[in-house]
């Protein structure tokens, strides 16, 4: 568990709409997920993952509706919408252009 | 569709919060149980994963007020408390909050009373139909000052029949006056279609319709709400019986609504009549009746601009025959808009400002109180704010928190402001129209309607309001040192004296001036009621006949009057006898313009004017003929210079063209008139220079030439010298001349055309005075608590002192020398404004009027109101100092 890290301030929200671009999926289900297809290296902090899709939901990005999740139980689906889709790819790039420009700075230097 | 979504969730946020709270409960619950779930798989004991599970997630509370702050609703939620909170703190103190409550209201009130009538005069639309397209028709005025001229009938007729830019037009006249049921009233004669083209349907009985041109049948007229409302007591039976207009018998077909004005800017007049009617509202006597001044509107077509309509109707106007007789070069036509509102322009503005500026010293001066008020009880509320600050609240929360209280108390004011708008209006509608002297004019007053801009006004004002009380002392609260705060020691800079001074010196600053206005004023009006006129003002009263048919009964009634002396007549005599009008004498040295009236023989000595020299007019001089004069000195020495006047000839060649710049001047009659002809006469007498009778710059009284006439002339107005008290004689005169006709004649006294100018110097004096009086009653509680507080404060180091020698007056002197500063730096800062204002006057075009009127540099005017103010200030200092010196160093020694 100690060769976790925290999710990057400020990339939790690319992560989630990242995350439920393919699915709708439940808070705990988008943690776990997060988690895995980082082959456990991030870690969600759980009680920030809420305010997160609080506030994607309040700027219109996600939706979320109740369904029932596998265990069938109830649960809160969280699906991007269409403007939602969209912002993903302008913060996709946004995220590439910086990465790349972090990875050169640290190999030219 | 995303803005949809934002709606969907922001409107859930605020509508459905519980909804929202017990949604993030169930899913909370839904996280925590498939974690614990995941993590028994993975083979923790139940207990431990269950704890495991929680403290990954933390509490619900916890996660609700983090989600409540990425959806922003904290700002909603922390208002909802924040009024929650200020509604507790009203109830812990409850005078403070009604005495800002009250400050507030005073001044947001009196603000108010002249923003609704700058709204009544400019902002409010008149009650018709589409008033943009509206556009009057009139002639470009050579002058500013000159009153444009009207149109004849003919020219309105044919402005209908030969252009076609308006769809459709109106006439009406200037306001005429009449007597309805034997009181004097003002209304407007219109063209049938008058209400039609307006819009405007009545609200009892019917409008006036093309058909009541037709001549013949009872006559038709249609009242206005107002004139409904104060003289008829709304009394719906006036629409059944005739009533008696200028003697004769008119119908009252109908009662418009309250927000209708007929295009008039502020107040609607008394009536509407026919124009066909023109002849019976005029006075019998001008035969034949002179051409009607006419005011034509038009509802502009909508596919012609104003420039083509112009250019139309210029071309129009070219080929017209000139109708007037009047010599002088027609200018050429304009259109003017005429949306039933004064232009807002920057003259309009002018006229507001020194009101607004009067009544906002009030707010400005209460709202410093109550700013007072809040520093001293920030003081008082310092260890709860630094308890607060302490664990965690944010300052800006703070001071939004106490921004909050604030407002909310203002918004209070606002609702109270309203009632006392509306209350003050009403009492100086009320006042203005009982004192106001009926001889003298028809005073058209009416409480204006208050409308949403009222409401609007009153909501920005409480906002204004709020800062201007309220964020100042938020932000001294705030700055604190937080330890000895909550410690409960006062902290000493949270002491803000300078700040305090800076009120008192603005407080005082505006007191003066307002009371220095009101000095003004009382001394003008002092002057204007200790001026002698040089003629005789009491026990005259003067008869103005008004049906020429009656004349002859009237004479025998009067000269058999035992109360009546002397009977003279004179004309013109529009001033309770008094009048003249212009004319070109011919002396030696060419054209001297002068003034000139007719009086019959007595008439000089019932005014108790002298002759120098020479005489008077005989009794067998009585015709307009008598080719005789009197010439006052002055007139005599423009006309003769170094000459003896009496016996040389002169010639008098009435002004026709002037008429129009004399008050009533409009109304005569000018072709054929008899009193109009150039005449030669000789010089028989001197009479003495009078000063007259001032009015708003007029000197009424002054005569140059005076001209022969007797009793019987049409028109001729008839004065009397009465025995006894000139008021009682005119009650009993009126009574006998209402027997033989109740429209016969208007009677009034000298006595109070006399003291009109002090009547209207009264208005600005009593206004400023009461305003004065409330700003120094607030400068004066604001200073006294300003003391009060500090001698509170400043106990233990009083204590000190007397303990140490000093005396109770070295006590009293040091407190008052404090308190001297902003005092003096005020009364200076006053002074100086009020100066500056009354110099930035006199440069203005009205200063001519303004300053032979009101003295706007009197220095006794000074003195007082200063004195009066320093007085009140030392009083206020004075009660807390002498409590301070009687302060006992022992008590207060052991205080802490």
């Amino acid at each position: 568990m100690s060769d976790q890290t925290d999710v990057l301030q400020g990339t939790l929200d690319l992560l989630i709409m990242k995350t439920i671009a393919i699915e709708a999926m439940h808070g705990w289900a988008i943690a776990q997920r997060i988690q895995q297809m980082s082959d456990e290296l991030l870690r969600v902090q759980q009680g920030s993952l809420y305010p997160a899709l609080h506030r994607l939901e309040h700027q219109g990005w996600i939706v979320a509706e109740w369904g029932t999740s596998e265990s069938n139980r109830r649960a809160r689906f969280y699906s991007l919408t269409k403007a939602g889709r969209k912002q993903l790819g302008v913060e996709l790039s946004k995220w590439e252009r910086l990465s790349s420009g972090v990875h050169l700075v640290l190999q030219r230097t | 569709m995303r803005l949809w979504h934002i709606v969907r969730s922001r409107c859930r946020t605020l509508f459905f919060r519980g909804g929202r709270e017990s949604d993030l409960r169930e899913e909370w619950q839904f996280h925590v149980e498939t974690e614990r779930e995941r993590l028994e798989a993975a083979g923790m004991h139940p207990d431990t994963a269950r704890q495991q599970a929680l403290k990954m997630l933390g509490s619900v509370e916890q996660l609700k007020e983090e989600c409540r702050d990425a959806r922003g609703t904290a700002v909603v939620d922390g208002l909802v408390r924040d009024v929650r909170f200020a509604c507790r703190s009203f109830r812990r103190a409850p005078l403070a909050a009604a005495t800002i409550v009250a400050t507030v209201a005073l001044g947001l009130g009196l603000v108010t009373v002249v923003f609704t009538i700058l709204n009544a005069y400019v902002f409010r639309v008149d009650a018709v139909r589409s008033p943009e397209e509206l556009f009057a028709v009139e002639r470009q005025g050579s002058g500013s000052s000159e009153i444009a001229p009207g149109f004849a009938r003919e020219q309105y007729d044919a402005l209908v029949r030969d252009t076609n830019v308006f769809s459709e037009t109106f006439a009406t006249t200037s306001d005429v006056t009449v007597w309805i049921d034997g009181l004097r009233r003002q209304g407007r004669l219109v063209t049938g279609n008058f209400f039609r083209v307006l819009g405007a349907s009545a609200a009892r009985g019917r409008t006036l319709m093309p058909s009541d041109e037709d001549q013949g049948g009872l006559p038709a007229i249609v009242l206005s709400y107002r004139s409904w409302a104060q003289y008829f007591a709304s009394d719906p039976g006036v629409l059944d019986r005739p009533v008696l207009l200028n003697g004769a018998q008119f119908h009252v077909v109908g009662i418009m609504p309250e927000d209708f004005r007929g295009l008039e800017p502020m107040i609607a007049p008394d009536f509407w009549a026919p124009l066909s009617r023109l002849n019976e509202f005029r006075r019998s006597d001008l035969q034949p009746a002179p051409p009607a001044d006419l005011h034509i509107v038009g509802r502009l077509k909508r596919d012609v601009s104003t420039a083509q309509a112009v250019a139309q109707l210029r071309a129009w106007d070219l080929q017209q025959p000139a109708v007037r007789s009047s010599a002088r070069t027609a200018p050429s036509l304009v259109l003017e808009p005429k949306p039933g509102t004064i232009p807002f322009s920057a003259e309009t503005m002018l006229a507001f400002i020194p009101l607004f500026f009067a009544f906002g010293l009030i707010l400005l001066i209460g709202c410093a109180n109550v700013a007072n008020l809040l520093l001293a009880r920030a003081v008082a509320r310092q260890r709860e704010i630094g308890i607060r600050l302490a664990i965690g609240a944010s300052r800006r929360r703070i001071v939004g928190q106490l921004l909050t209280e604030n407002f909310l108390l203002a918004l209070v004011s606002a609702v109270l402001a309203f009632a006392i708008s509306r209350l003050v209006l009403a009492t100086i509608v009320h006042v203005m129209t009982t004192t106001f002297p009926s001889d003298i004019g028809n005073l058209r007053l009416a409480v204006p309607p208050a409308d949403w801009r009222v409401a609007l006004f009153l909501l920005i004002g409480a906002v204004v309001s709020t800062m201007m009380f309220a964020l100042a002392p938020a932000l001294q609260a705030t700055r604190l040192d937080l330890v000895r705060a909550i410690r409960g020691e006062v902290v000493r800079n949270g002491r803000p004296g300078r700040a305090r001074d800076l009120l008192v010196v603005a407080q005082v600053t505006g007191s003066v001036l307002l009371l220095i206005c009101a000095g003004i004023f009382l001394r003008s009006s002092w002057v204007a009621s200790t001026v002698d006129p040089g003629i005789r003002t009491s026990g005259i009263v003067s008869v103005k006949v008004l049906n020429e048919r009656s004349r002859g009964a009237m004479l025998d009634v009067l000269t058999r009057e035992p109360s009546v002396a002397d009977l003279v007549a004179s004309w013109p005599g529009q001033f309770g006898g008094l009048g003249a009008l212009p004319a070109f004498a011919q002396g030696p040295n060419g054209n001297v313009a002068v003034s000139y009236q007719f009086a019959s023989p007595d008439y000089l000595s019932v005014f108790g004017i002298d002759l120098v020299r020479g005489r008077g007019f005989r009794q067998t001089e009585r015709s307009v003929n008598d080719a005789v004069a009197i010439v006052s000195e002055k007139t005599a020495r423009q006309i003769w210079p170094g000459v003896d006047p009496l016996g040389q000839v002169l010639r008098i060649e009435p002004d026709v063209d002037g008429l129009s710049a004399v008050e009533g001047g409009r109304n005569i009659n000018t072709s054929n008139n008899p009193l109009l002809v150039s005449r030669s006469v000789v010089v028989v007498g001197i009479a003495r220079d009078i000063a007259g009778i001032r009015i708003g710059g007029m000197r009424i009284g002054d005569v140059g030439v005076y001209l022969p006439i007797s009793v019987e002339v049409p028109t001729a107005v008839l004065t009397m010298s009465v025995h006894g008290e000139a008021e009682r004689v005119r009650h009993v005169i009126a009574d006998r001349l209402a027997a033989i006709d109740p429209n016969a004649g208007e009677v009034s006294t000298l006595q109070t055309l006399a003291r009109a100018e002090v009547y209207l110097l009264g208005v600005p004096f009593w206004l400023t005075l009461a305003l004065g009086t409330l700003a120094l009653l607030l400068t004066l509680s604001g200073l006294f608590s300003v003391v009060s507080y500090l001698v509170e404060q400043r106990t233990r180091e009083i204590g000190v002192r007397i303990a140490l020698g000093a005396t109770g007056r070295n006590v009293v002197a040091l407190l008052l020398s404090q308190s001297a500063r902003p005092v003096g730096i005020g009364v200076l800062a006053g002074v100086t404004l009020t100066s500056a204002l009354a110099a930035a006057l006199l440069a203005t075009p009205a200063a001519e009027t303004i300053g032979s009127t009101v003295r706007l540099f009197d220095p006794i005017a000074y003195a007082g109101s200063l004195l009066c103010i320093v007085t009140a200030c030392a009083g206020a200092t004075l009660i807390p100092a002498s409590r301070a010196a009687r302060i006992k160093p022992v008590t207060a020694l052991r205080q802490d």
